[in-house]
């Protein structure tokens, strides 16, 4: 059997009594065949069979009300409702999907509605309806000055109150943060967020102290642009890559840390054979940092903050064609020689292939430059913000020393260190270099 | 009180104020004796007369004419456009006189008028019934235009804008006219106009919109907060002059925006939204701005009208997008 | 003073309400197979028209303006136009459209809101179905002009409703096809009532026939209930200007029968006895006489008529109702005939939500447009 529900009588209503039927049960009736009439308002609506049928059942006697896409009447037999692959059949009913009205809490679809009193009149289309109260509370504009219009009634307001209501400020600035919320450029977000760095360590160098770029790559040691400068000569070569970043990153360094260095020397006499150099080094650093933490710590000069880092990650300098590169080898003190130095090989091949990425530059706690390999034996290495110390290890030498009373010769690796004294004592210094030197003068 | 759809408001506004201030008349076509075609003047004719509920011959360009004509002689006319789509005749009189009369007059002339119609789409119109037009008027200096969003509002703003000295555009959501019932009181009191309507509050994003896409916009909180999102959603309301410190403050307390409205992206009103809020509050927003808006096409037909119309997916979509930033 | 210039409005009707015809009528009226020919397409556009109805009233079609008791005052006009003349309707001259070879498909289309009924299949120069009350006598105008410069034997035909009259570009299209004696036909189909506003309501005038006066050209009033007078005053009005004569404002005298469309309710401002007596004077009753009189049609024809309409307009609407829903591509394709880049960004977007109304797209990576 095929049920025909109430269509849409294109007067908005959502539900229509029957005034009359025209047919019964057992008639065969023709499409198009008046079937009943039915009220929506005061205009009585002729409803035609929708097809050619035998009656079955009817679903309501006169004075019934009927909901929209409630059954109607049913005919025996299936009958085709809608054409294979028209939807014209459902455009109108079903296609209207009037919005769920907004109640306090409330997703529901409409409730079918009485039949209004007067003609829910509309010359076209189909205005949807529903008997969803609509209870909510606005507020007229702005926290300070808006007054609640509550409950759906309008407010105690008068007509046009130009108050606190500023109309179009043309050059004001936004309002403070007074929430404590962070203002940044977007450019700055956005560079922070890739290089992994809290924007809320930053203070904030632009206008009303918004956080601008410049603090986040002063802060992350980045490359940036130039600031203008009267050129001394002319002709040269502009300074590109590497090269530019690290004449920033080492004007930045002179302009705020307070270099200071002391020197020594390991004496390596006792080292058993084969021993890897760099990791021997690196061990030692961590070494030391684990004696001496303050050592193994990032310093902000413009908050005046210190933050000691948990994880020794030294930043070991390459020397490549291009410049000086910075690998990180992470968890130094936490790592097997071997690992560390497989690791140490990835990165000297990474940095030779122009492969290293981003993360291998990331989050040095500690540097160490390892001129000696070249040449040098004493150096003043330069710390670099926001780490705090820098080890330099030099040439390796057979030297002449006096062991007791007697000419002994050793090898010995000259070490210079240089911290940041804005924050690291001399004392924390020293007793990190002993550190070092205790641990690379044992033998293995 | 009374629990009454949008149109009702209308209706009961117009009454109230009629009753209260004899200089307030009513013209348009079909507004008198059948009451408006959506019945947004029932009665009226029969309660006040034919003189101040005027049928007029059916020419748009000559209601908004006449209207202005009549308001600089200290009527207060309320004018029908039957719907926006049939605005474009009155176009010359609302750009070339209604908007300037008392800026070229310096004050000596002015128009305190009306021009109400039906605004936007959704209700299976014919062609031409579905607009959304409200950017080429907000391009006017010298009119307002209001889009109410609740029979409440409606109610109060309609008589705010009756009141005004100056001309109002009131743009009627056609398929918010009956969708649900508010209580109102019926004792006059006018809403204030140039500002939003917090419906919301909230702490991860400021939803801006108007008109029937109020609806979709409070859903799509709804469904937000399920998922532990906090939207503000303020109502524009007043569509020009917009009341931008309320935006601000909103868009510098939750740090993203999202701008919803019926009408095409291009030029629309949701753009002007946007550069203000680049132009004052960049350095507060966590993400880029984003509009949700009818596409730059012309709205289609019925049959393609909701795949038109932007739902509560795109809107979700939208705000989602924003905190992923 | 003396009188510089006198107007008269002449009235034209060759058969009357009870189906009589007068003397002086035209050769058309004993033309019986052009006779039969506009009785049935008159019969098969009430048929189609109750139809439509029917569908809006089971839920089938949107909206729709119901052209009944128009049904002289339309096929008689298309019936005098040649098949390369270009035609400029309002809403409801379906009777004109169906004369030119306009499917009725098409019309169901349009009405059920699918933009592709506009798209017609013959008749392709006549313009769409005009909403914006009046414009197309602007268009009418212009194809006219197009025409005369072309220097082709073509002309256009505009009609207008009472209500229109009253729009400012109402005059400007005859006022500019008379300064320039264009070659365009201008049909006024009083049916009294615009919406709830009745004829003397919209103007002073006594007749809309004389607004000619006022644009100089010749207005011209005759029964649009009277087929033959219809169709012989507007191929009188086509043969003038086809030879440079210039336009002509016609108008043609009837009744809207019906509602303005299904969802107006013309029971809350009309005279239900002026609709009755309205009856007594519609189209068709007064043709069937005549043509019964001539004894070229009976009871039986009109029997095998209606079942033969009845046929062919099911099969309209099962054309109709089996069209495929339109993919929303249809939305941006037929803008430019070069879609800009944007447009086609959005495309993509409404692909992605396409049928997806009022219900969640999920958590999903596409965003805004433009972002």
């Amino acid at each position: 059997m095929t049920i025909f529900n109430l269509p849409d009588l294109g007067e908005g209503l959502a539900e229509a009594e029957i005034v009359r039927w025209h047919v019964n049960v057992g008639d065969r009736i023709a499409v198009d065949q008046p079937m009943l009439a039915v009220e929506t308002a005061k205009a009585v609506v002729e409803v035609p069979a929708p097809f050619s049928g035998v009656v079955k059942a009817l679903h309501g006697q006169p004075g019934d009300v009927i909901a929209t896409g409630a059954p109607l009447i049913e005919f025996e037999g299936m009958l085709p409702t809608a054409r294979p692959g028209g939807t014209a059949a459902a455009s109108t009913a079903q296609a209207i999907a009037p919005t769920a009205p907004r109640t306090a809490n409330s997703h529901g679809t409409s409730a079918p509605s009485r039949a209004s009193a007067a003609d829910a009149g509309t010359v076209v289309g189909n205005v949807p309806t529903s008997e969803e109260e609509l209870i909510e509370t606005a507020y007229a504009g702005r926290h300070a000055a808006g007054t609640p219009a509550a409950h759906g009634r309008h407010g105690a307001n008068s007509a046009n109150q130009p108050g606190a209501t500023n109309l179009n400020a043309v050059n004001g600035a936004a309002p403070h943060s007074a929430n404590g919320r962070l203002r940044a450029a977007p450019a700055a977000r956005a560079l922070a967020k890739k290089l992994s760095i809290d924007l809320t360590r930053l203070a904030g160098t632009g206008r009303g102290g918004v956080i601008v770029v410049d603090d986040v790559i002063a802060h992350a040691n980045i490359a940036r642009s130039p600031s203008e400068q009267t050129p001394a000569f002319t002709g040269g070569e502009k300074l590109r890559g590497l090269r530019r970043a690290m004449a920033q990153s080492m004007a930045l360094a002179r302009d705020n840390v307070t270099n200071c260095s002391i020197y020594d020397d390991a004496d390596l006499h006792h080292w058993r054979e084969g021993q890897d150099f760099t990791t021997r080094l690196l061990r030692a650093i961590a070494a030391g940092c684990q004696a001496e933490p303050a050592l193994n710590a990032w310093f902000d000069g413009a908050t005046q903050s210190r933050r000691l880092l948990p994880h020794v990650h030294i930043g070991m300098a390459v020397d490549t064609s291009e410049g000086l590169i910075v690998p990180v080898i992470r968890n130094v003190d936490s790592r097997s020689p071997t690992e560390l130095r497989q690791e140490i090989d990835r990165l000297k091949h990474a940095a030779r292939d122009r492969t290293v990425t981003p993360d291998d530059l990331r989050h040095v706690s500690i540097m160490l430059s390892n001129f000696g390999m070249i040449a040098g034996r004493y150096a003043t290495p330069v710390v670099v913000p926001p780490t705090v110390a820098i080890l330099g290890s030099g040439r390796l030498s057979r030297d002449v020393i006096a062991v007791e009373d007697r000419i002994e010769a050793h090898l010995r690796m000259p070490l210079s260190l240089t911290f940041d004294h804005r924050c690291v004592t001399g004392g924390e210094a020293a007793r990190f270099l002993a550190a070092v030197l205790r641990d690379l003068e044992k033998d293995t | 009180m009374a629990k009454v759809t949008m149109i009702e408001a209308i209706n009961r506004a117009h009454a109230w104020e009629m009753a209260h201030d004899s200089t307030v008349v009513v013209l348009g076509e079909d507004v008198g004796l059948n009451g408006g075609v959506f019945r947004a003047t029932a009665g009226l004719q029969e309660q006040f007369g034919k003189d101040r509920v005027q049928d007029t011959p059916l020419a748009e360009g000559m209601i908004a004419g006449m209207a202005i004509g009549m308001a600089t002689q200290g009527l207060r006319p309320v004018a029908e456009i039957q719907f926006m789509g049939f605005i474009y005749p009155a176009l010359d009189q609302i750009g070339n006189h209604m908007a300037r009369m008392r800026n070229r007059t310096r004050g000596r002339l002015t128009c305190p008028l009306v021009l109400r119609m039906p605004h936007g789409g959704g209700i299976h119109a014919p062609e031409h019934h579905s607009e959304s037009l409200e950017a080429l008027l907000a391009h006017h200096a010298g009119l307002r235009v209001v889009c109410p969003s609740s029979p409440a509002r409606a109610y109060g703003l309609l008589l705010a804008a009756i009141r005004d000295p100056d001309p109002v555009i009131f743009l009627e959501p056609a398929r918010l006219y009956r969708l649900v019932k508010q209580e109102i009181n019926d004792d006059g009191q006018a809403l204030p106009l140039d500002v939003c309507y917090r419906l919301r509050e909230g702490s991860d994003v400021t939803l801006v919109t108007w008109g029937a896409m109020v609806t979709e916009t409070l859903r799509a909180a709804d469904k937000l907060e399920s998922e532990g999102v906090s939207c503000e959603v303020l109502d524009l309301a007043t569509l020009s002059p917009i009341d931008h410190d309320t935006i601000l403050e909103s868009v510098v307390k939750t740090g993203r925006l999202v701008v919803v409205h019926e009408a095409p992206r291009n030029c629309g009103i949701g753009a002007e939204i946007a550069a203000t809020v680049a132009e004052r509050a960049l350095y507060d927003l966590h993400a880029p701005i984003k509009r949700v808006t009818g596409y730059d096409t012309i709205i289609p037909l019925s049959r393609l009208e909701h795949d038109y119309i932007p739902n509560t997916a795109r809107i979700t979509d939208a705000v989602r997008a924003t905190l992923a930033e | 003073m003396k009188t510089v210039a006198e107007f008269e409005i002449k009235y034209c009707q060759f058969l009357d309400a009870e189906g009589n015809l007068s003397a002086g009528a035209p050769a058309l009226a004993a033309d019986t197979g052009e006779l039969l020919k506009m009785y049935r397409f008159m019969t098969l556009v009430r048929t189609f028209d109750a139809k439509a109805i029917n569908l809006q009233r089971t839920g089938k079609l949107g909206t729709y303006a119901s052209c009944l008791g128009h049904e002289a005052a339309h096929v008689g006009v298309a019936a005098a136009m040649q098949p390369d003349d270009v035609l400029a309707p309002v809403y409801r001259e379906f009777g004109s459209q169906i004369w030119r070879g306009v499917k009725m498909s098409s019309i169901l289309l349009y009405w059920g809101g699918d933009e592709r009924g506009s798209d017609f299949t013959a008749a392709r120069q006549d313009f769409a179905w005009c909403v914006p009350i009046a414009s197309q006598m602007l268009h009418g105008a212009g194809v006219a002009m197009a025409m005369k410069i072309k220097g082709e034997k073509r002309c256009s035909v505009t009609y207008i409703g009472d209500g229109g009259t009253s729009e400012g570009a109402f005059y400007e299209g005859i006022n500019v096809a008379g300064a320039r004696a264009l070659p365009a036909v201008f049909v006024i189909v009083n049916n009294r009532w615009a919406i709830s506003v009745p004829i003397e309501s919209q103007t002073a005038t006594k007749t809309l026939a004389q607004k000619a006066i006022a644009a100089g050209i010749p207005g011209i009033q005759v029964d649009g209930n009277d087929v033959i007078a219809v169709r012989h005053t507007v191929a009188e009005a086509l043969a003038r200007a086809r030879d440079g004569g210039g336009p002509t404002l016609i108008e043609a005298l009837t009744y809207r029968l019906s509602d303005h469309t299904t969802a107006d309710d013309a029971s809350r401002y009309r005279d239900p006895d002026e609709v009755k007596e309205a009856w007594t004077k519609e189209p068709l009753l007064r043709l069937r006489s005549y043509l019964t009189r001539l004894r070229v049609w009976d009871n039986a024809s009109e029997e095998a008529l209606k079942a033969e309409c009845a046929r062919e307009v099911e099969a309209a609407v099962d054309e109709y109702l089996s069209a495929p829903k339109p993919s929303t591509d249809e939305m941006f394709d037929h803008l430019f005939a070069r879609p800009p880049q944007s447009l086609l960004q959005q495309r993509e977007l409404a692909r992605h939500y396409a049928g997806n109304h009022n219900t969640e797209a999920g958590n999903r990576d596409t965003t805004e447009v433009g972002h």
